[in-house]
């Protein structure tokens, strides 16, 4: 066993056990922690403090490059690499422009959000050292669990432990990395 | 007709029911008066304005409760009776659409449309009678097929609303889910129903006034605005009920959020169908399709379109992105008003154009005919508030027996 353990794991009976244990974790300042749930427990978002997701903020910043793009494409191709009038149209308007903006506005937005997604959730994941502990499956079941990290710069093994212990964790274990 | 608080289950709304019928008659009378100002027709495409507008905004009440029915939808069980009581107003709508075809039958044929009249002198030298574009669709724009299909119109949607009023009313004492299935056939078959009759109502009643235009995206185009009307109507009832402190303990953010989404996705596709119209009539630049864009550039009628692209989509677009400004209530309802004012300027701009001066230019937006556009709208809003406050109190708050309410009250993204 290293000197250093991933972190200390907690279990818990009930949704509502584990609901408000997590807002005491959240209100003694933790960052790095997570709770496992067999089941969407409402509301745990916010007893855990989570803000909301910066993926949107991603897909906007996709959209708008995919719309610059679109209007640049046309723009580039039809007045100013090639001036080519077709149909008596002007050389640029963004009336024809506007579908092709359109589409890779919808197409840049689907790519930021799909891979802004997968990069903010850190999926896939193959390893996670919560499943070396052998009552984890459980956790997939009827049992509910907090884990606070090591690297949450206000674990302490021993206060953390207390902590976890105060708030009505049982059976709380070091994980190993 | 007020209504102790103690013995009645939520705040008595008989005050603000007299208050709208009010205003709803001062505001007709008002339009009434203005015939002597500024003649019948102006008062008339006024009062078509204020209809259209209203009406709209009760097609979308109606599509949103089919909507929610066909989908089994959960979060929006305890909105759904609101907008049941918004239904109330079809049958005074009707009523209030009478008087543009009893004018039109016995005052003047041409009175609003000009295809009524088949001696309806036309720029330059024939008539109506004489317009090969007019013969071609007179089997379908003609005096008896636009009131028939009118009455037809109001008919299927008062016919609708009753059915998923009382389906809804009665489950709140029997609690039986046999209503809930008599809303879902009533749905199935509504949806159709609505799509046609709306699709219609927006052909006869708004495009007609310029018959001898082409475009296939009319009636999507007031799906569009009927459906964003309902939604910030929506917005506004929630906010309203949270105010008073009836949706308190009911109503969560997540609920907000969710119209919110919807007011986004519909802003985004009003958007484009009403682009797509523009688009391919500019692309395709045939006379017969783009003089009704080219009157619409005449005057302050430029403007008045630049005011509907960036009024109607590109700001309340841009606002909506934000998960913040939907559910924080200042902000949502300020954008809630802002759309349901400028769906009012969009209708002007698609019905007030056919106004013609002697030139045949069409008469300029900003005028002092625009009085009797807000007497309209008012006069017949608050006949459609005094109908939702007079409703307001003979059904429970929410429906406490729907089989989703428990999904609805604890509605989580």
């Amino acid at each position: 066993m290293s000197a250093q353990p991933y972190g200390l794991i907690a279990t818990f009976e009930t949704p509502a056990e584990v609901y408000h244990a997590a807002e005491q974790v959240r209100d003694a300042g933790y960052k790095h922690w997570d709770v496992i749930s067999p089941c969407p427990i409402h509301g745990l978002d916010k007893a855990m403090g989570l803000k909301r997701s910066i993926v949107p903020r991603i897909s906007l910043a996709g959209g708008i490059t995919g719309f610059i793009t679109g209007m640049t494409l046309i723009w580039w191709t039809d007045a100013f690499d090639y001036p080519l009038i077709v149909g008596g149209k002007p050389l640029f308007s963004p009336m024809f422009a506007f579908p092709v903006s359109y589409e890779l506005t919808i197409l840049f937005t689907a790519f930021a959000t799909i891979i802004g997604m997968f990069v903010v959730n850190g999926l896939p994941m193959h390893y996670h050292p919560v499943l070396k502990y052998d009552k984890i499956r459980r956790g997939m079941d009827d049992q509910f669990f907090i884990v606070i990290e090591a690297r949450d710069p206000r674990f302490n093994a021993a206060n953390t432990g207390v902590l976890l212990q105060k708030i009505g964790g049982k059976e709380i274990t070091e994980l190993e990395p | 007709m007020s209504t102790p608080a103690a013995s009645a289950p939520v705040h008595s709304t008989a005050a603000l029911a007299q208050k709208a019928l009010v205003i709803g008659l001062a505001g007709i009378v008002l339009t009434a008066l203005g015939i002597l100002v500024s003649g019948p027709q102006a008062v008339a495409y006024s009062w078509l304005v204020g209809i259209s507008y209203w009406t709209a905004i009760a097609i979308g009440m109606l599509l949103m409760v089919l909507i929610h029915h066909i989908f089994d939808a959960s979060w929006s069980v305890v909105l759904r009776r609101q907008l049941e009581h918004g239904l109330s107003a079809f049958k005074w709508l009707a009523l209030l659409f009478l008087p543009l075809v009893l004018a039109t039958l016995f005052y003047r044929l041409d009175l609003v449309w000009p295809w009524m009249n088949p001696a309806h002198a036309l720029a330059g030298h024939e008539t109506v009678a004489g317009d090969i574009l007019y013969t071609k669709k007179s089997s379908f724009l003609n005096l008896k097929t636009f009131i028939g299909m009118t009455a037809l119109f109001f008919v299927v949607w008062i016919w609708l609303s009753a059915r998923l009023r009382k389906a809804s009313f009665t489950q709140d004492a029997d609690g039986d889910v046999k209503w809930t299935r008599m809303n879902r056939v009533t749905a199935a078959m509504g949806l159709p129903l609505a799509a046609l009759t709306l699709t219609f109502a927006a052909i006869y009643w708004i495009k007609s006034l310029e018959y001898h235009w082409f475009s296939t995206m009319y009636g999507v185009w007031f799906f569009a605005n009927c459906f964003r009307g309902a939604l910030s109507v929506s917005v506004l009832i929630m906010l309203w009920l949270w105010r008073r402190g009836d949706y308190k303990g009911i109503l969560n953010n997540n609920h907000l959020h969710s119209v919110g989404q919807l007011m986004l996705a519909l802003t985004v596709f009003w958007a484009y169908v009403t682009f797509s119209q523009y688009f391919l009539i500019w692309n395709a630049n045939l006379p017969e399709e783009t003089f009704w864009y080219n009157l619409r550039e005449y005057g302050d009628w430029w403007g008045t379109g630049l005011v509907i692209l960036f009024g109607h989509f590109v700001v309340p677009f841009l606002l909506l992105l934000s998960y913040r400004f939907k559910v924080t209530h200042r902000t949502i309802r300020r954008i809630a008003l802002w759309i349901l004012a400028v769906i009012l300027i969009d209708l002007c701009y698609n019905i007030l154009p056919a106004i013609k001066d002697a030139a045949g230019h069409p008469k300029p937006f900003l005028s002092f005919n625009l009085l009797w556009v807000l007497t309209s709208v008012i006069g017949v809003g608050g006949i459609c508030c005094w109908s939702y406050f007079r409703s307001f109190p003979t059904a429970k708050l929410i429906p406490i027996r729907d089989p989703r309410i428990n999904e609805c009250l604890t509605h989580h993204e």
